[in-house]
């Protein structure tokens, strides 16, 4: 697969890179509820808006995220993500493994009516606000890794303003509706998620607000 | 630029699709117009949601009478509304959801049935495309404008689009089911009109093209067929299919430069970029300029030969371009027929009818059989005359023919003939009989890539209805 030399600094930190954008603006215009509406609705489709958009960018990319290119599911130079397996037991997964079994997850919830549901008369459950945080985070450990283990692909392919902005548009809305933890974003101190250092310098142009 | 303004982080990165799979590129051209798609679409229905709640924020306001608990419950009920239209968006619509009750139209690349929607038990027309038939008779600039029409428009003028969905095969088209059948099937029962029934349908028909012309489409196609009847007896336009919006979506080599794009590697001038350029979507929602800029765009002239030529204007035929007076020719043409029985270029061959279109100077006569008041033969006379000279809207409006016509209240009155419906799914003003009703074979999977898929980009539209009647 396509590389190049691995400078000091992320390339999804640099200029122009870090700047390119296709949406232009405050994101706020389509991330604040609409007033009247209902919160779940709101939240529910902008998640299935993310992950089918997640999913289009990811369905690109996987050609160059295999078992060889990514044995594990890295989001920085010291971070590795684990997968937390039917008996509990977290375990190592290659990343397009790993990928595979959150898209697989969530679209099997978006599918599944108890938990998002479509038909008239039904309601969501009591556990989808936590069901949503738990989508959320695992949706952003895929942005995470594309961005730490796939950026020159993103570049060669020149999807970076776009990916850029749905990326924004990511955080924006997991900020407004505390989707987020901190911790998540920026990861441990000894072990930084690397888009954490993004969302600070993306606050700092005041892409995302402080 | 020079370097010197350049921040010190300033990278240059040389891109190259080498590394890639063949299909790697297209894929990613497809996944950025479709966020680009997504976001356009993202913002438009912020401002349109926004509008609907400002009114009706507005309405209430100016209401003294009503009490503010009852306020605050149709605030409410906007927003179940409001909530309800986001959920749809999650709803996957698919041919399961509809029953088939009857086959009521055919078409070049599909039919037309009359459908009942499995949940709610409402009923629509469902029009059916076959992506296949329209790649590769490259229709596909003209369903783009037929969908465009329909789901832009709110007019009770044009037929209304509720659901558009697609599979691998096939684009659908829901839409709103006119019991009352079509003009041409009228004009075969009743051979001419009166000029007191030719008045209605010809006013109306003016309202109507004047609606969509203020949407910013050019119709080009209006012939008896695609005025339909709905079920008082009112008119409504349809068959947009060659109709041609300003969006730059709709015209047919817009589609093969985006194909051609996603499949080739970028041109030289733009691989040395180290920035790529987008045109950025811009998160603002109260610009009136934005949109009258975008709908300014949109007033470029049409090129193109097209469709039967009955109604069809001389000059759309003659690669010179032509404007939105090309309808109201064609509405010369249907009143022609009203009165007179049959079009005024009738002929034996299609080829014969283009012949005398381009020399109508010669061959527009009215029979000395069939007498036509003064007022009415001036007025077919000035429509179907050269573009320049042609009349517009307020000028056909203000033509002695319509003397009396109450132009506001026109559709409120009694039309002349009133669908006798014993039931909302009765066909009889339908060809039923002549048309087959064996379900349509399922058609072999194509083996379309992402590029045929783009094509059809954006085909996917619920629509918002205040009167929850869609639902
Ligand atoms: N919304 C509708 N309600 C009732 N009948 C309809 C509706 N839309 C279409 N029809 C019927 O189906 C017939 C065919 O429809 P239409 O003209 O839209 O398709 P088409 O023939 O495929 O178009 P084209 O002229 O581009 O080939 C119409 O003449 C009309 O009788």
């Amino acid at each position: 697969s396509p590389s190049s030399p691995a400078p000091s600094k992320p390339l999804y930190l640099c200029s122009p890179f870090v700047e390119a954008a296709l949406v232009k603006g405050n994101f706020k215009t389509i991330v604040v509820l609409p007033k009247y509406v209902d919160v779940m609705e709101w939240v529910a489709v902008n998640v299935f808006d993310f992950y089918t958009n997640l999913n289009e960018f990811y369905g690109v990319i996987s050609e160059c995220c295999t078992q060889q290119s990514c044995p594990a599911m890295s989001a920085g130079p010291s971070l590795n993500y684990t997968w937390i397996n039917q008996d509990r037991k977290s375990v190592n997964l290659a990343a397009p493994t790993y990928i595979d079994y959150v898209m697989t997850w969530v679209q099997n919830l978006l599918d599944d009516e108890n938990v998002f549901p479509t038909k008239s008369g039904h309601d969501f459950p009591q556990s989808f606000p936590a069901t949503i945080k738990h989508v959320y985070r695992q949706l952003l450990r895929v942005f995470a890794h594309i961005y730490h283990a796939h950026y020159p692909q993103i570049l060669h392919l020149r999807s970076e303003p776009h990916f850029n902005s749905l990326f924004a548009h990511f955080l924006a809305f997991g900020r407004e509706y505390q989707l987020l933890d901190v911790k998540d974003v920026r990861g441990a101190a000894n072990a930084p998620v690397g888009t954490g250092m993004l969302w600070e310098r993306w606050t700092e142009m005041g892409i995302l607000d402080a | 630029s020079s370097d010197k303004s350049k921040p010190a982080d300033y990278v240059y990165f040389e891109r190259s699709p080498a590394g890639f799979s063949d299909d790697a590129v297209p894929r990613a051209k497809a996944a950025q117009l479709k966020l680009e798609h997504f976001y356009k679409v993202a913002v438009d229905a912020a401002i349109e949601r926004n509008a609907r709640r400002v009114e009706l924020e507005r309405k209430l306001q100016a209401d003294v009478m009503m009490s503010e608990e009852r306020k605050l419950r149709h605030l409410q009920q906007l927003g179940r509304k409001e909530s309800t239209f986001l959920r749809l968006r999650r709803t996957r619509l698919g041919l399961d959801d509809f029953r088939t009750v009857k086959v009521i139209g055919k078409g070049a690349f599909g039919e037309v049935r009359l459908v009942q929607k499995s949940d709610t038990g409402k009923i629509y027309a469902m029009k059916t495309l076959k992506k296949d038939e329209m790649l590769k008779k490259d229709q596909l600039a003209h369903v783009r404008a037929e969908r465009d029409v329909l789901a832009e428009s709110n007019s009770p003028w044009v037929v209304q689009l509720f659901y558009s969905f697609q599979d691998a095969q096939t684009l659908y088209l829901v839409m709103e089911f006119l019991p009352g059948g079509d003009l041409m099937t009228m004009l075969i029962k009743y051979d001419t009109f009166s000029e007191d029934v030719t008045r209605f349908y010809i006013a109306e028909c003016a309202l109507a093209i004047e609606a969509v012309h203020k949407l910013g489409f050019i119709h080009r196609d209006i012939k008896p067929d695609n005025i339909l009847i709905d079920k008082d007896g009112h008119i409504k336009l349809s068959d947009f299919g060659l109709s041609t919006g300003f969006h730059k979506q709709h015209d047919s080599s817009y589609y093969q430069r985006l194909l051609d794009s996603a499949n080739s590697v970028q041109p030289p001038t733009a691989a040395a970029r180290n920035s790529v350029m987008v045109n950025a979507i811009h998160l603002t929602m109260s610009s009136q300029d934005q949109i009258a800029t975008w709908k300014a765009n949109r007033r470029k002239l049409a090129y193109s030969t097209v469709g039967t030529p009955d109604y069809i204007a001389p000059e759309i035929f003659q690669q010179k371009g032509y404007g939105n007076e090309c309808d109201w020719w064609s509405l010369g043409a249907i009143m022609f027929e009203c009165l007179v029985g049959y079009p005024p270029f009738c002929s034996e061959s299609t080829h014969e009818t283009y012949q005398k279109i381009m020399q109508w100077q010669h061959y527009l006569a009215f029979p000395d059989d069939v007498h036509l008041s003064r007022e009415a033969e001036d007025l077919v006379r000035r429509l179907m005359t050269s573009p320049d000279r042609r009349m517009n809207a307020d000028q056909i409006k203000n033509h002695p023919f319509f003397c009396g016509v109450d132009w506001d209240a026109i559709r409120f009155i009694d039309a002349p003939f009133v669908p006798n419906l014993r039931s909302i799914t009765d066909t009889s003003y339908f060809p039923t009989d002549e048309i087959d009703q064996s379900p349509a074979e399922a058609s072999v999977a194509s083996a379309g890539g992402a590029q045929d898929d783009l094509a059809f980009l954006g085909y996917t539209f619920k629509r918002f209805t205040i009167s929850s009647q869609a639902f």
